[in-house]
């Protein structure tokens, strides 16, 4: 409260000038009282005071002032360091001058009270003093000798006739008045000139004790000072009297009349030398006066100055002060700042185009950022679109280099193609090798600068091999240049192979319709031929026709069941699905081609930590036979065949899978038929009806699993069928025994004869 | 002969005034260190249903006043007494105040000490400053208040104190007076009973 109360006064403008008034008013008449002037004199120590209480407040005012500068200035406030350099120019600016105008005054003081004495004046004023003393002690000798001539007179007077030679004797002796007097101070006799004065001016009790003591009395009397009369003086001697009548004797008072001219002299020789004393006594003091009362003039001038350099500097730099911390505020992005404007003059007009430009700025930025949010808003949505989009879009550079990927582009080539942004393409090759066909048909398009274009791309990867459908165009850029491009990619392996399979379907089903219908009408009549002329013809006839005969009914035979084969591929049966165990089924089967085959060595090996699979258990074991068989062919008459199973669980973050692999050491694979193997009718082997293969992707894709083929580097083929797992089936059932699902393999379905791949 | 009888009786009292004198003078001189003033004695009597007071005060000046003085500078002495009710618990009852100013001054001229009584207006040239002092320590007759202003069952105390005027000093000198213990002269409170 006091502080705020101090703060406030320390700050305002009014209590500044009034303190100031207050303080010049009192220094003035604290000069006027050091100059000995009556009415001030008797408030001198008051004024006094009053300054100095007003010094100790103005020094707690600055104190408070620089506490406060100097702590504004160690924490770096704005504009501190302005005000301090202000302050330190106007203290500058106002003690120089007065220090100088000091310095000189208190020469001038001192060498102004000095030149009031003077030797010779001083001397001259004692002479003329000694001079006076000595006339007026042989006037007052004279005064005296008469007063006791008149006292000598008394002595033998009778105390009847005093009264008339009292009266007398003043007459005698030119006296102003006589007066007689007992030792008890009755008036027992008085005469004056003046007839009226009936009164006569008695001797006080000290006179009359001095009078005692030494035995005689004079001293100098104002004359008439208790009356109206005109002030003169008078001498008044008393002596006393030894009359013989009196036995304790009398006291007799004369005054004689001293000239006004010569009393008027003496007071003024005597006032002079007074006053002139006075002074010499007073000639250290009154400097010293002096000089207080200057050095009081110049504390308080020097202080008030210095408050009033805080002041205007504070009322100067406020503005400026604004001015910057507003700019900081701008500088850190509050563009709403506004700055109070109080003058009228240039740094009110600065502080309005500051408040005109942060309004603009504000306007501005808030246009920017309503559009940058309208930006944003279409960015978001075209990610939402993008990210649903099935098909992977990524966009590339001039450089090649990716700069956007959706979530899609990653699953459709089976890799997180998103850690490659900000990377060229050149680098994802360096990575993942097998996307160099990908890669290479995007760069080859880009270098022609086609502005869109479309082509089909085939990539083997982990997810075997893929139809990647891949478009391209070029992206509008700023100032007719390109900004990149654009590649959009789908994965239409299913597609193709979908087409695919749905044109051999229509084959087979035809195949089966057009051919199976003529067949057994050539049966029929082949057999009727044979037993119609068989016994009729010549035995060497005979033979032919039986060998003829023999031949269709067997071809037609073979062309039956092939028909039955296409047949059965068009028309795939409902899968009927359980869990089984896969190395079981493996097992059973392998041991049925172990005693077929006793040239091949049919070896296995299973990963017995595989889990239950979700499958038809017939078309397994078709597919197993199938591959088996395809493996036996492959080998063909070779020596030292061997046929090699493999199960495998491959577990991942992601999913689990069983690997089901079957090596064989033969010829392997073409390289131009290797990306086709799996379609009917293609084989390597001179025999076969082309299906084997087709069957088996058609079984592991109806059980979700992906199938490829390989060369093997060391020579043979190795076929890899994955199947999918679904864990939660697995975790469900794991404490139950497995049920084998014993259904006999049937491979009549397939030709084995043409059991190709 | 009864004259001349008489003349060395008062030539008597001359010497004893002047022996009592030279006592006070080596009394004073002795008392020159310890400066001041000291009421003596102070005492009251009725007469006339008025109180008088009579005192004797001793004044010692200090170096710089007995300067001042001889420089013409006017010192002035103020009495105070105070007439009131003591009581035992409450403050004091003040029944009457009196101020009474002596100025005492030197006067080169006639190498006279005058002793004025501001108040009565009546002045003494006095040939020594132990005379003026003297006269100047000397209060007879003073009439102090009415006994109708007193209550008769009451019994009043008087006190009384002299000090230097410092105020009537020259104003130079008086700033130095102000710090200065040189330039304080005060006396102790004296308080006597009011007799009947």
């Amino acid at each position: 409260m006091a502080i705020a109360t101090l703060r406030r006064l320390g700050t305002g403008f009014l209590p500044m000038v009034l303190l100031s008034v207050l303080l010049l008013a009192s220094l003035y008449l604290m000069s006027a009282a050091t100059q000995n002037s009556q009415e001030f004199g008797r408030v001198f120590f008051i004024l006094l005071l009053i300054n100095v209480v007003a010094l100790v407040i103005l020094l707690v005012l600055i104190g408070a002032n620089l506490v406060r500068l100097v702590r504004q200035y160690r924490s770096r406030a704005t504009g501190s360091r302005l005000t301090v350099r202000l302050v330190i120019i106007f203290v500058i600016l106002a003690l120089l001058p007065v220090s100088v105008v000091y310095y000189f005054s208190l020469g001038f003081i001192q060498r102004g009270v000095d030149s009031w004495f003077d030797v010779r004046i001083e001397q001259a004023l004692d002479d003329t003093l000694e001079l006076t003393r000595l006339a007026l002690d042989e006037r007052k000798r004279d005064l005296m000798q008469r007063s006791e001539r008149i006292a000598q007179a008394l002595e033998r007077v009778p105390s009847a006739e005093l009264a008339d030679v009292v009266n007398r004797l003043r007459q005698q002796h030119d006296v102003q008045d006589l007066t007689l007097l007992d030792q008890d101070g009755r008036v027992l006799a008085y005469s004056s000139v003046d007839l009226g004065d009936l009164s006569p001016a008695l001797p006080d009790g000290t006179m009359l004790r001095l009078l005692r003591q030494q035995g005689s009395y004079l001293s100098q009397d104002v004359w008439g000072r208790d009356t109206l009369e005109e002030e003169s003086q008078a001498l008044r001697v008393l002596v006393a009297v030894q009359n013989n009548d009196v036995a304790q004797g009398l006291i007799l008072q004369a005054r004689y009349p001293l000239s006004d001219r010569i009393s008027r002299l003496t007071d003024n020789i005597q006032l002079a030398f007074a006053e002139y004393q006075q002074l010499t006594l007073l000639r250290d003091p009154l400097k010293f006066s002096f000089t207080l009362t200057l050095s009081l003039v110049l504390l308080l001038s020097c202080l008030t100055a210095v408050w009033a350099a805080f002041f205007a500097a504070r009322r100067l730099v406020a503005p400026i002060r604004a001015l910057a911390i507003g700019t900081r505020a701008v500088a850190a992005g509050d563009y709403h700042k506004q700055l109070p404007q109080h003058s009228n003059d240039e740094l009110g007009f600065l502080v309005q185009s500051f408040n005109d430009m942060t309004r603009r700025i504000a306007q501005s930025r808030d246009e920017v950022e309503s559009s940058q949010q309208l930006a944003e808003r279409e960015r978001a949505y075209l990610r939402a679109v993008l990210g649903r989009l099935s098909s992977g879009v990524l966009t590339l550079d001039r450089r090649h280099t990716i700069r956007t990927a959706n979530i899609s582009s990653g699953q459709v080539i089976g890799i997180e193609l998103k850690d490659f942004v900000g990377q060229t393409l050149e680098q994802l090759v360096q990575v993942h090798d097998w996307l160099d066909s990908f890669v290479t048909t995007i760069g080859r398009h880009l270098d022609e600068g086609q502005q869109e274009w479309r082509e089909e791309v085939i990539i083997f990867g982990d997810q075997g091999r893929q139809v990647l459908m891949c478009g391209g165009a070029a992206l509008p850029g700023v100032g007719g240049r390109q900004a990149g491009h654009v590649i959009v990619f789908d994965d239409v392996t299913a597609l193709v192979q979908a087409q695919r399979d749905a044109a051999w379907g229509e084959v087979a089903r035809r195949l089966a319709h057009e051919i199976k219908n003529p067949l057994t009408p050539i049966q029929l009549s082949a057999e009727r031929l044979r037993q119609k002329y068989l016994s009729t013809l010549p035995a060497e006839e005979t033979e032919m026709l039986d060998r003829l005969t023999h031949t269709i009914i067997q071809q037609v035979e073979v062309m039956k069941r092939m028909v039955q084969a296409f047949s059965e591929y068009a028309h795939a049966p409902q899968l009927q699905l359980s869990r089984l165990a896969l190395n079981d089924v493996i097992d059973e089967v392998l041991d049925l081609y172990r005693a077929s085959a006793p040239g091949v060595r049919i070896g296995a090996q299973l990963d017995p930590r595989l889990p239950l699979l979700e499958a038809d258990s017939g078309r397994i074991r078709q597919l197993l036979h199938n591959l088996v068989k395809n493996a036996l062919e492959a080998i063909g008459d070779a020596r030292d065949g061997q046929v090699m199973v493999l199960t495998r669980m491959l577990e991942d973050k992601r999913r689990v899978q069983i690997e089901l692999r079957v090596e064989d050491n033969g010829p392997g694979i073409a390289d131009d038929l290797l990306d086709q193997v799996f379609d009917p009718y293609v084989s390597s082997k001179p025999k076969g009806s082309g299906l084997g293969l087709a069957i088996v992707k058609k079984i592991v894709e109806e059980h979700g699993g992906v199938v490829r083929l390989t060369n093997k580097a060391d020579g043979g083929s190795c076929v890899d069928a994955r199947f999918p797992v679904d864990l939660a089936v697995q975790d469900r059932d794991v404490a139950k025994p497995v049920e084998l699902d014993n259904t006999s393999v049937d491979v009549s379905g397939l030709d084995s004869p043409a059991g190709g791949q | 002969m009864g004259a001349t009888g008489q003349m060395s009786n008062s030539a008597g009292i001359r010497q004893a005034m002047v022996a009592i004198l030279m006592l006070v003078l080596f009394l004073n001189t002795s008392l020159l260190l310890a400066a001041g003033v000291q009421v003596k004695q102070a005492h009251t009597r009725l007469l006339n249903e008025v109180y008088y007071l009579d005192a004797r005060l001793e004044y010692v000046l200090t170096e710089p006043m007995l300067e001042a003085l001889h420089k013409s500078v006017p010192l002035t002495f103020v009495l105070y007494i105070e007439v009131f009710r003591q009581r035992n618990y409450l403050w004091n009852d003040g029944v009457a105040d009196l101020e009474q100013r002596y100025q005492l001054e030197y006067l080169p001229l006639t190498q006279q000490y005058q002793v004025h009584n501001l108040n009565s207006g009546s002045l003494h040239n006095l040939p020594s400053l132990q005379v003026a002092l003297s006269v100047l320590g000397t209060v007879v007759d003073l009439p102090l208040l009415d006994q109708n202003l007193l209550t008769t069952d009451v019994s009043y105390q008087a006190r009384l104190q002299v000090q230097l005027d410092i105020e009537e000093l020259p104003v130079p000198l008086r700033l130095r007076s102000y710090f200065s213990d040189e330039w304080r002269l005060r006396s102790e409170w004296y308080s006597w009973p009011l007799q009947r």
